[in-house]
């Protein structure tokens, strides 16, 4: 089940977008979510839409491999779009038995969908685009500044990674468990909500102990060879920003710049 | 002065009570002195528990000698300025493979060591290519290590220590998780190590083929070192060996039983060659030499029949009709993982189940107790199909008992007795029958009584696999199936599972279907093996025609036990030996018939 979900997952290919430094995609992503919700009119959205068909056509992922992740999301999209059409006020357009659909309710409903969908699809493109590692690194990078407020930005980075590593192999090992319980005549597949979170117990304790295992290894190999902090390490694949970066960030600047420019001309 | 000097060691754990209090201490190294030099290989042996990892874990400087000290390259592991060029120079590998790694990708990983160095990124770089061209996986460098067998994980384990440029390492059981093929690549790879690279190793291990290559051997036992001395020397004392729980190879222990029978053969015999030349020799003038005509040649692999299993009773039986299963069926990427399986296995049998990694036998046994539905095909237990929807599959569970591969990772309760008590209670029982069987079952195992109440969390490793394989007995099974149930245990644990197999063979009249990647048990306990190779069944018979075979278990990534390779030498240098002995009681008694010294 879990493997079904292609949201965000990283896809592999050769592209402009792919060989961004991670930064840049990071800030990038970051400044099209903020124009998203700074500027709400047709003529933005519509600026938008290209922009991100744009990087879209350079990322070279298939559109409906994004699409199929977006799949994922249709059920909180819709309550959205639910929400926002009936519970607006505004010049009633239809009713029926209570319910209330209104102009304003109309409007905002679409917007907000429309919004969610670049919102996601425009931060999808990043994880698509780049491997979990590189985008650690780009945000361990990016965040340096905050070491400053002491925050374990180096620690925090690394976590992550070694998240991305287990996660992996701790979903195998759940499905071993599982199977290990089932022949123990477990059954995770029949009874109520609270019988079969009760009937998860047997699978939870042993993935626990296991992970707590698998840490206490790790973190001696990791001691064993050495690793002591951030302080004084080097790195192998250090975050160097190429030409192609400074294109990018000029690409940006400019979106950023008709945003504005759409913003004030056409509300 | 020896790159490790280790004088009068004694280190001791803090055994604690459930509050946290200290309740004593555990000596698990009680005066260890030793030295190695430069450039040697050493293999240290010892059943767990006897101390061998924890002193390990004093080389690298992980753990601290409490009395006494270990010195390494003329430095103080005690020293805390010390700490990171010990770590450096003595690099480590552990069991796990998973657990060591930490770079998503397998150059990532093997920069993760001089990263923490503070090499500059192009000597990284250097430094990563050479160590991953040394270990031979430099092709493998930009994938992932999730995607790797159990042997190349270990060899990128070992290319991240030799990215750290260091004189020694020492390497905690490194096969003991893996398949024989997985371990012959990582003995093979730390051997061309030491040979070309003169990089010390300490090697530790309970595997007794990987010691024949050391320089030195040192055998532990109850944190003390009881014997040290060159492999020869060290299985000189099969004896000495057999009391201290371990294994020997069986060429030794072949030769060695010959010698009581009253041979007169040099002790410590370690190859097979080498005890071939030593019996012709010996022989000699005694040698009956029946011509190479009267020879027996094996029967060919078609007019053998299955024996002893003509009589299998369908009402009594699992069958297997056809089956075949396919993994990410319509995904572009299918796996056909069963392909078109038919077998019948009959009450009361005892079976191994052999074949490379891989070779589908675990999806094999997952369809005999309906974890897994046949893509195609059916599977019958006692007459009736298990995939009929009107077919109760609790009822299937509770006569087809699974114990699956380290299958002390289940284990979830609070107590022993509980855990016991979670199968039972699935399939039905009522709470005094549960008991009554959890309790039989624990019995049955031969755990100690006083654990029964105890948290399975605290038991050894050998003594929570009993109690995860008494959690399958409860359920009272006919057939029970066990996936390379001595997986990781020391001989000692590995010969007391083996024996409670054929206990509950011989005496509860269970069928036992065995996975095993170890030759020698599937020869010394079942009485009908089957062969897996690419989802198929490819042989069906006892273990004397299985191993006939040999040229063709060696094709698909298997052997067969040692001694029908000792045979085989025999009747090549013109014995009239009967090739088909699979264990070293046959091969003794068929070495004395034939030289005439038995009779």
């Amino acid at each position: 089940m879990l493997r079904e979900i292609t949201l965000g997952q990283y896809y592999s290919t050769e592209s402009k977008i792919h060989s961004l430094d991670p930064r840049t995609k990071i800030t990038g992503t970051f400044i099209f979510i903020i124009s998203l919700f700074l500027f709400r009119s047709v003529v933005t959205t519509i600026t938008a839409a290209f922009f991100l068909a744009f990087v879209i056509s350079l990322s070279r992922v298939p559109l409906g491999f994004i699409l199929r992740g977006m799949k994922s999301i249709v059920f909180i999209l819709l309550i959205t779009v639910v929400f926002n059409l009936f519970l607006t006020p505004g010049i009633p357009l239809f009713s029926f038995h209570g319910l209330v659909i209104s102009d304003e309710g109309l409007k905002v409903a679409a917007f907000t969908a429309v919004r969610l969908i670049f919102l996601i699809i425009g931060s999808s493109i990043m994880t698509l685009t780049t491997t979990p590692n590189n985008l650690t690194d780009g945000l361990e990078a990016l965040m340096n500044p905050l070491k400053v407020f002491r925050v374990p930005v180096h620690e925090v980075a690394m976590m992550m990674s070694i998240a991305l590593r287990f996660i992996p192999i701790l979903m195998e090992e759940t499905d071993k468990i599982m199977k290990a319980q089932e022949a123990r005549g477990a059954d995770f597949e029949s009874g109520n909500v609270i019988e079969r979170a009760k009937a998860l117990v047997p699978v939870l304790v042993p993935l626990f102990v296991s992970a707590f295992r698998r840490a206490n290894d790790l973190a001696m190999a990791m001691e064993a060879r050495c690793y002591r902090g951030g302080e004084g390490r080097t790195k192998m694949k250090p975050l160097v920003y190429k030409r192609i970066d400074l294109a990018a960030y000029f690409v940006l600047v400019l979106y950023l710049a008709l945003m504005i420019l759409a913003g004030i001309f056409a509300p | 002065m020896g790159i490790v000097e280790a004088k009068n060691v004694t280190f001791e754990y803090v055994k604690r009570d459930e509050e946290g209090n200290a309740e004593g201490f555990i000596r698990a190294l009680d005066g260890v002195s030793l030295s190695i030099k430069r450039g040697e290989f050493i293999a240290v042996l010892g059943g767990n528990g006897s101390g061998k990892s924890t002193f390990a874990k004093h080389i690298n400087a992980i753990l601290y000698p409490g009395e006494g000290m270990v010195i390494v390259d003329g430095k103080d592991t005690k020293k805390p300025e010390n700490l990171w060029d010990i770590r450096q120079e003595a690099g480590m590998i552990f069991q796990n493979p998973d657990n060591q790694i930490i770079g998503n990708v397998v150059e990532e990983d093997v920069g993760f060591g001089p990263e923490n160095m503070g090499i500059p990124t192009k000597e990284i770089w250097e430094r990563v290519n050479e160590a991953l061209k040394a270990v031979g996986m430099y092709a493998y460098r930009k994938h992932s290590p999730n995607k790797l067998s159990g042997g190349q994980k270990q060899r990128v384990a070992i290319a991240g220590v030799m990215a750290m440029h260091p004189k020694c390492i020492i390497m905690d059981e490194p096969t003991a998780m893996l398949d024989p093929m997985g371990r012959k690549e990582v003995i093979r790879q730390v051997r061309a190590l030491n040979d070309v690279e003169k990089i010390t190793i300490i090697l530790i291990t309970h595997y007794m083929e990987e010691v024949i290559y050391a320089d030195r051997v040192y055998v532990m036992d109850k944190g003390r070192v009881a014997m040290q001395g060159t492999p020869r020397e060290i299985f000189s004392e099969v004896d000495r060996l057999r009391e201290l729980r371990l294994d020997v190879p069986q060429s030794t222990i072949l030769s060695h039983e010959l010698n009581k029978a009253g041979f007169q053969l040099p002790e410590g015999i370690l190859r097979r060659e080498e005890f071939v030349h030593e019996l012709v020799k010996y022989v000699g003038g005694r040698f009956y030499g029946g011509s190479l005509e009267s020879v027996k040649e094996p029967k060919e692999a078609s007019d053998y029949t299955k024996p002893g299993m003509t009589e299998r009773d369908p009402r009594e039986s699992l069958i297997l009709d056809k089956v075949t299963y396919t993994y990410e069926k319509g995904s572009g990427n299918e796996i056909r993982a069963l392909d078109n399986v038919s077998v019948q296995i009959g009450k009361g049998e005892f079976i191994g189940l052999i074949g490379h990694t891989g070779s589908g036998k675990s999806t094999f046994v997952q369809h005999l107790n309906g974890l897994l539905k046949p893509t195609s095909g059916q599977v019958y237990f006692r007459g009736e199909d298990i995939s009929d929807k009107k077919y109760r599959k609790i009822n299937l569970r509770s006569h087809v008992g699974l114990v699956f591969q380290y299958p002390e990772h289940q284990l979830f309760e609070e107590t022993v007795f509980k855990d016991v008590c979670f199968g039972p209670k699935n399939v039905g029982m009522d709470d005094k029958q549960t008991e009554l069987s959890a309790y039989e079952a624990l019995r049955s195992v031969h755990l100690p009584e006083e654990y029964y109440f105890s948290s399975p969390f605290e038991l050894s490793g050998g003594q929570k696999r009993k109690v995860a394989i008494a959690g399958v007995l409860a359920m009272k099974p006919d057939i029970l199936i066990l996936d390379e149930p001595t997986a990781g245990l020391d001989p000692k644990g590995r010969d007391e599972i083996l024996e409670l197999m054929r206990d509950l063979h011989e005496n509860k009249g269970i069928t036992v279907i065995l996975v095993s990647h170890s030759m020698e048990d599937v020869a010394n306990y079942v009485k009908r093996i089957l062969v897996m190779d690419k989802g198929r069944i490819i042989m069906d018979g006892d273990p004397k025609h299985i191993f006939m075979r040999y040229k063709e278990l060696e094709n698909i990534g298997l052997s067969a036990p040692e001694v029908c390779y000792l045979m085989r030498a025999l009747r090549d240098r013109g014995f009239d030996i009967d090739p088909s002995v699979t264990t070293i009681d046959a091969a003794v008694y068929e070495i004395l018939r034939i030289t005439g010294q038995g009779a």
